[in-house]
């Protein structure tokens, strides 16, 4: 072998590991007593300790920001679903004139500032009176799922052969019909990785949560910062237990995400 | 597909209407409260127009979070872009498919996790006493302090990192599917004329990926302007204002230092006009 695939093996053993021991690490470090982890020298053999993990899911604070994230992302997705995807398949089935400006406003929504969208939407709420309430981060957040979910959806939708709807029309299929049996189930593969994707990307979502809850609404983003406010009184251990936390969710996704990206390659390639 | 169908307009105009809804409330309403001057601590209120605005350009906290903002964005925007097409055309070249499945794997999880959970994950790793990742220096220099989120020279670059180990990572994993799309002819036909590995991709495969090269950085620039999560946790804009963005010197006058809420709008509409332009731009032409 010769000496430039070596070093070129070693780079991407080295970034491999970057990418996860990190996150590893600060598992391991949920496991741990403070005095292991408040070491020079970093610990690796300890005695692992199960207090951490309990104490941030004994905190009634953990459990109603665990809960609300749920309830906002959830409901959030689910609007998501039932505007975005029929929206996207009318766009990528019945091109009109406007199509491709449709699709630019969608992408377009992504350009905003969060903070310019934040701070008008806080002044709203708070003369609805319904600042710091579920319903006012739900609406927020399903602006952003709708358009994810769209922007996605369209080439998902794009990517089933026409001749399999055609011959449905033939059939006898209304127009509803061969969405509702054809495209759906034929696209959703690639949608569900759509979903699952804006999913991810409510429940990481921190500024807006930030901004629109003062003590109800808190989202487990938002609880999980305060912790460390707090300074370095609390114990590193339940900082790490609470990172873990708010982690876990995302990473289920993994696999139907890594396997969204390859139907997309696959897709283009042939 | 059916000509008459009343499907079209049944499933778009909902969904548009409550986009355009959603969105123009807020965006207009961030104008009108930008030439207002309300405060978090009062509900009175009146106009004073474009003053705020006035008194933005000679705030010298606004400049410095302006320059703050265009480095964050040229830095993250670069480096992300090197580090991805370098471990992409590394896993093109020398790994094997089963090991490539799992690079890619292991290459997304940092993207997935939350912003939040990456900053703290860092924020332990660069504590200077008890960090993972200043061991390494503690050990070589026999105990020197390496804090690199306090000092002001190093800290935009030490939060950048983060960044860039959440967007590079994920970004390679893109190069790569992208370069396996690519049909092997013209490798193949630079390869018997002794090319290089290196010149196949400096000269062949990558120019191929202009376009989509060029579309993933326009994503990456967009998600640039999302920085706010990061420097929250890891520096809140400090050391002083080395890391002092837009986005977290607007949120910090409009909620944390005075809640000047007009302000802090002025600050958001600004950058608004300024992304919702260049990007509008930038989008036609990567388009055309």
């Amino acid at each position: 072998m010769r000496p430039g695939r070596i070093v070129a093996k070693a780079v991407l053993a080295f970034a491999g590991f970057i990418a996860v021991f990190p996150l590893v690490w600060t598992a391991l470090n949920s496991l741990k007593n403070s005095v292991d982890i408040i070491t020079r020298v970093p610990r690796v053999m300890f005695t692992p300790t199960l207090a951490n993990i309990s104490y941030i899911l004994g905190r009634d604070s953990v459990i109603t920001g665990l809960y609300n994230s749920v309830i906002a992302c959830g409901t959030a997705v689910l609007i998501g679903v039932v505007l975005g995807l029929p929206a996207a398949y009318a766009v990528a089935r019945y091109p009109n004139r406007w199509a491709g400006d449709i699709q630019f406003f969608v992408l377009s929504l992504r350009f905003l500032p969060p903070v310019a969208v934040a701070i008008p939407l806080m002044v709203i709420w708070l003369q609805l009176g319904l600042y710091d309430t579920l319903p006012a981060l739900i609406v927020t957040y399903s602006l952003l799922t709708i358009s994810v979910i769209m922007w996605l959806a369209i080439p998902a939708f794009q990517g089933v052969p026409k001749e399999i709807e055609e011959a449905a029309f033939v059939d006898g299929y209304g127009a509803y019909a061969v969405f509702w049996k054809i495209a759906l189930p034929v696209a959703a593969r690639s949608l569900i990785g759509a979903v699952a994707f804006s999913f991810v990307l409510v429940w990481n979502e921190f500024l807006i949560a930030l901004m629109l809850s003062s003590s109800n609404a808190k989202t487990l983003p938002i609880v999980a910062s305060e912790l460390s406010q707090q300074g370095m009184n609390v114990p590193w251990g339940i900082l790490n237990a609470s990172v873990v936390l708010l982690s876990l969710p995302p990473l289920l996704f993994l696999g139907v995400l890594s396997g969204f990206l390859n139907s997309v390659f696959r897709q283009k390639k042939n | 597909m059916p000509r008459r169908s009343s499907l079209p307009v049944a499933f778009v105009a909902p969904t548009l209407v409550i986009l355009l809804i959603l969105s123009m409330v807020p965006t207009l309403y961030a104008i009108v409260i930008a030439l207002q001057n309300r405060e978090l601590s009062s509900t009175a209120y009146s106009w004073v127009w474009f003053s705020n605005f006035v008194d933005l350009f000679s705030d010298r906290r606004f400049v410095n979070a302006v320059w703050v903002s265009v480095k964050w964005e040229v830095v993250t925007v670069v480096a992300t872009m090197v580090v991805a097409i370098g471990l992409g055309v590394l896993m093109f070249e020398v790994a094997a498919p089963r090991l490539r499945n799992l690079y890619c794997l292991l290459f997304i999880v940092p993207v997935l996790l939350p912003r939040v959970s990456a900053a703290f994950v860092w924020k332990f790793a660069y504590h200077p006493l008890y960090g993972i990742a200043t061991y390494p220096y503690r050990l070589l220099t026999g105990g020197l302090i390496f804090d690199p989120l306090s000092k002001p020279s190093t800290a935009l670059f030490a939060v950048a990192s983060v960044d860039v180990w959440q967007w590079g990572l994920f970004f390679a994993v893109i190069v790569l599917k992208l370069l396996e799309t690519l049909p092997p002819q013209p490798i193949e036909a630079a390869l018997l004329d002794h090319a290089k590995r290196w010149q196949i991709h400096a000269y062949v495969t990558l120019p191929m990926l202009k376009a989509p090269l060029i579309s993933l950085m326009f994503v990456k620039m967009i998600e640039s302007l999302r920085s706010f999560d990061l420097i929250y946790v890891m520096t809140r804009g400090g050391p002083g204002v080395a890391t002092e963005t837009l986005d977290m010197y607007a949120f910090s006058q409009g909620f944390i230092e005075s809640g000047k809420v007009s302000y802090a709008s002025a600050m958001a509409v600004l950058m608004m006009i300024a992304t919702v332009i260049t990007f509008t731009m930038l989008w036609k032409r990567v388009q055309a």
